[in-house]
């Protein structure tokens, strides 16, 4: 299979994660953005926009953008972020093919996908959860940034030391349970160390916004995480078996078999 | 995570996976959805003017929070 013929699965998957990620963001995330935009219209902060990063010259109560704008800007938003992730996805993919475990390709997508999951999305929101608007202090979001940027980099390198660490035990000839169990300990032990020793956020929440509003919103902002991953390795991995299907007419039944006939 | 690097999800036999051969304008296509990444989640400043920047912010504000990533 060519590379191009994987990119295009990977920006199709990625489109489809994206339209799947802007619905729970509709049905979802809004409501409880809501909740939070009239926290902060009580607090009679320009008008329910966001607070100013940049500048805020623009003043006397009218915002820039739109709430109804800034519904659509986020559906569309989640679409973009889903065909750069479908394209990272794919190249991802098809460099590791070989490498990574899991019964054909749609079991190889869903593997990555649940790894790319945990690594770039779970582990940050663990240790930086995502906040509503009405929470985040402005002077704080540089180093906020910066530790979530550094938890995500440390995700992707627990998930490529870990199943290094695989191999160099597979070459030892270690049972496979054993080596499981070794694997499994690595990665608790890793996760654990950066959620120790990585430095959390520095801000408060202030005292107007209700813990039920906090918990919904990092929830709501989970789920549409989960499920923009969760589509993208569906939708790739159904693609990827649909293109290995037409060879697959000999006695044979898992994957292997043709990825070889069909390089 | 990665533990499901170690799945076992391999069949006794295991079959031969053919690698796919990536080129290399493939990673410069990662390095511009990486971009396109950092400038839909974090831009506020650092490559465009003050006014664009407030502008691309206050559209992509909902899908930030939403991503979960540091906003304001």
């Amino acid at each position: 299979m060519s590379f191009g013929s994987v990119l295009r699965r990977g920006v199709l998957a990625g489109v489809s994660a994206g339209l799947a990620a802007a619905a729970v963001i509709w049905l979802v995330v809004e409501p409880v953005i809501r909740r939070a935009l009239a926290v902060e219209d009580a607090r009679s902060l320009h008008g329910g926009q966001s607070a100013p990063l940049v500048l805020h010259a623009h003043g006397d109560g009218e915002p820039l953008v739109s709430r109804a704008a800034q519904v659509v800007g986020g559906a569309v938003t989640s679409v973009l972020v889903g065909i750069a992730v479908g394209v990272i996805f794919a190249v991802v993919f098809a460099r590791l093919h070989e490498r990574l475990p899991g019964r054909g390709d749609f079991g190889r997508s869903m593997v990555l996908a649940a790894v790319a999951f945990s690594a770039v999305s779970l582990l940050p929101a663990v240790k930086i959860p995502s906040n509503p608007p009405a929470v985040g202090d402005p002077a704080t979001v540089g180093r906020r940034t910066l530790l979530y940027a550094v938890v995500l980099l440390l995700g992707v390198a627990i998930a490529l030391v870990v199943p290094m660490l695989d191999r160099w035990i597979a070459g030892r000839g270690t049972a496979a349970p054993t080596r499981w169990a070794l694997d499994t300990v690595a990665v608790v032990v890793l996760v654990a160390l950066v959620l120790l020793l990585v430095p959390g956020s520095p801000d408060t929440v202030p005292a107007d916004v209700p813990a039920a509003l906090l918990w919904d919103f990092r929830l709501a902002s989970l789920a549409q995480l989960a499920v923009m991953w969760l589509t993208l390795g569906l939708v790739f991995g159904l693609l990827m078996e649909r293109a290995a299907a037409p060879r697959r007419s000999g006695d044979v039944e898992q994957a292997g078999p043709f990825a070889a006939v069909s390089a | 995570m990665a533990t499901a690097a170690s799945a076992p999800a391999v069949p006794s036999t295991t079959p031969i996976v053919t690698p796919i051969r990536v080129p290399v304008w493939a990673w410069l296509l990662l390095a511009c959805a990486v971009f396109t990444l950092y400038f839909l989640s974090q831009e506020n400043g650092a490559l465009l003017s003050a006014p664009a920047a407030q502008m691309l912010h206050e559209l992509t504000h909902d899908a930030r929070h939403a991503l979960g990533v540091p906003c304001h």
